[in-house]
């Protein structure tokens, strides 16, 4: 039998377009042209320009498929160019999901760095869909400034989530910050989960995925239990173009979590 | 096991044969090496069973260095065309065989390399005299083909001396069965020899095996061996570009009148861009990293994998380079 073409993008439009911060925005395609469970990616297309991968950042139980983006690249800045209505392709889903029937009753740890929270956001509105299954979701989000944090509107309406308990830092306040300031590990001084069973989440820039993935392995956190977001040059998203390998894994296989059990014997995994 | 003779002087009529049901390449000697050259009615031809592999590597039959591999927004297929490579050697075939692990055995399957494949019928020949740049007897083969190809010819004497491994092979067998014999004892001998022969030349060309632990030891390999190793690379990459099983690519878009083609070119590890995201962050940034990724890639990770090493011994990395580096210099050296 003949197999599907892993290589062509679905065809779907953008619904809308929500600005985050001065370079990272919310982009919502029209219907769900692909399925997927959280901690999946997808690679979107820009047509003519080329595609780059994303981890949706909407709820898999939704209606919506959202990518949030930091225009950064070629591809990312020709996606910030295109308004509601244009032609875009989506592949995908690619990746593991996360395993989250081995979180029930148990409480949930996320870090988040800058506009890393984006694929965590698709994690934690999957956990908040059945929010009574776990303990408690805690979720630590640090920024450059109070203007570089994401769904800053959403946010207040997720603390008011029974079970739910989210702490925000930012490196540099300004005159209505009310929070913390200090890069997110200031947040990770009092971790107040049972870690000897909780799950971590990270993600972020790589810097930063360094230094809270050294700080949880401190606290205690067991190392299959923290799962990391890598960011890697990907390019097939199916495991054969090899662009994405860190030691033995293909992270858009394999991944595109991992977890420090997997990468802690590899030098600079982050990078 | 039934061995065909096919008469030396059927050898050319089997290939005319064979080109009316598709393309037929077929090795010829130039310049003291081989290619792989499609056989045209109007030219006179002489095939070469016995000289080593062709210059070229053969992964282009079924991964084109450019190859569009989807259009946008509307798809279409890829036209199956039915070839035949006659003559390919064995560590073509270990290339193919890491080729359809990837592209076939690992899921998804690529439905190009898939349709390429099927259409493709592989009529490989002993190599019965390894140059110095062989070393198929340390990674796990020998100079003739046992599995992958359809068919297995040994040049002897009185004609090619044919071994079926598929029904695609048997089936060539008994559609031309008034070009085939069946193989006498003396040219049996004779393939038994050239065989050992073969193996012998071999195992003086390459006296040391490889560490059992080979995949370890590139795994520990400390700065300076990776240093040392790398120190004369020049960077023109023709050893990855050379080589039979380096599958590694990139996918990028062209407009295409009002469609848009999805391009999947050949890529390789060094290049200083390969591994680079988006936001700047690039873990293999030093050559040297890259350099030595080349060997986790091919005998660790691979070897992890699938149980082989991602390489087939034949040479053309060694052969290509332009600072004459000697893959296996520095494997024997772990």
């Amino acid at each position: 039998m003949e197999a599907l073409n892993p290589y062509y993008p679905i065809p779907t439009k953008i619904r809308d377009i929500i600005p985050e911060t001065s370079n990272i925005t919310t982009f919502i395609l029209e219907g769900m042209p692909i399925q997927f469970e959280a901690g999946q990616f997808a690679e979107l297309t820009v047509p003519s320009v080329g595609e780059a991968p994303f981890t949706p950042s909407s709820s898999p139980f939704g209606d919506d498929l959202e990518f949030t983006v930091m225009k950064v690249g070629r591809v990312t800045e020709a996606l910030f160019e295109l308004k509601k209505g244009d032609l875009v392709g989506v592949r995908g889903p690619f990746g593991k999901a996360y395993p989250l029937k081995a979180f029930k009753g148990k409480e949930i740890f996320i870090v988040g760095g800058g506009v890393g929270f984006a694929p965590l956001r698709s994690l934690f509105l999957a956990l908040v869909h059945n929010i009574k299954d776990y303990k408690k979701v805690y979720i630590r989000y640090g920024a450059r400034t109070p203007d570089d944090l994401v769904y800053r509107k959403l946010i207040p309406q997720w603390q008011k989530i029974k079970g739910v308990d989210i702490t925000l830092t930012v490196d540099v306040g300004d005159g209505a910050w009310k929070d913390t300031v200090g890069v997110v590990t200031v947040l990770l001084d009092d971790i107040p989960v049972d870690l000897a069973q909780a799950p971590a989440f990270v993600c972020g820039p790589p810097l930063m995925m360094k230094f809270v993935t050294q700080r949880l392995v401190e606290a205690g956190f067991k190392h299959q239990n923290i799962y990391l977001s890598m960011e890697k040059n990907m390019s097939c998203g199916i495991g054969k173009c090899n662009h994405c390998r860190v030691g033995k894994f293909y992270v858009c296989k394999d991944g595109p979590v991992l977890t420090w059990e997997d990468v802690k014997d590899i030098e600079e995994p982050f990078l | 096991m039934k061995l065909y003779l096919l008469p030396s002087n059927n050898i050319k009529s089997l290939i005319k044969k064979l080109a009316q049901d598709g393309s037929v390449y077929y090795p010829i000697l130039e310049d003291d090496k081989t290619h792989l050259v499609k056989y045209a009615e109007d030219k006179d031809f002489e095939p070469d069973f016995e000289k080593i592999r062709t210059a070229e590597n053969i992964k282009h039959f079924f991964f084109p260095s450019r190859d569009v591999v989807a259009k946008f927004p509307k798809d279409s297929k890829i036209k199956a065309v039915k070839q035949y490579l006659f003559g390919v050697k064995s560590c073509d075939l270990k290339g193919i065989d890491v080729y359809d692990r990837v592209f076939l055995k690992a899921e998804p399957v690529d439905p190009l390399y898939q349709t390429r494949r099927e259409n493709t019928v592989i009529i490989s020949a002993d190599c019965p005299k390894p140059a110095d740049c062989c070393f198929c007897n340390l990674v796990g083969i020998g100079p003739y083909g046992t599995g992958i190809c359809d068919l297995n010819v040994t040049k002897t004497t009185n004609g090619l001396v044919c071994e079926t491994f598929t029904k695609r092979g048997e089936e060539i067998i008994e559609k031309y069965q008034d070009l085939f014999e069946d193989a006498g004892k003396e040219e049996i001998k004779e393939r038994e020899g050239i065989r050992k022969g073969a193996l012998k030349d071999l195992g003086k060309i390459n006296e040391k095996p490889f560490k059992e632990d080979l995949a370890e030891r590139i795994e520990k390999a400390g700065k300076e061996v990776m240093r040392d190793a790398h120190k004369e690379c020049v960077e023109c990459f023709a050893c990855l570009h050379a080589c039979p099983t380096c599958y590694c690519f990139l996918l990028s878009d062209y407009k295409k009148g009002k469609d848009i083609e999805r391009i999947r070119t050949w890529d390789a590890c060094y290049y200083a861009a390969y591994a680079r995201v988006g936001g700047g962050a690039n873990p293999r940034s030093d050559l040297m990293e890259r350099f030595w990724n080349r060997f986790l890639c091919k005998f660790n990770y691979f070897n992890e994998y699938e149980g082989l090493f991602a390489c087939s011994g034949c040479g053309r990395c060694y052969r290509g380079c332009s600072a004459k580096i000697d893959i296996r210099e520095i494997l024997w050296k772990l």
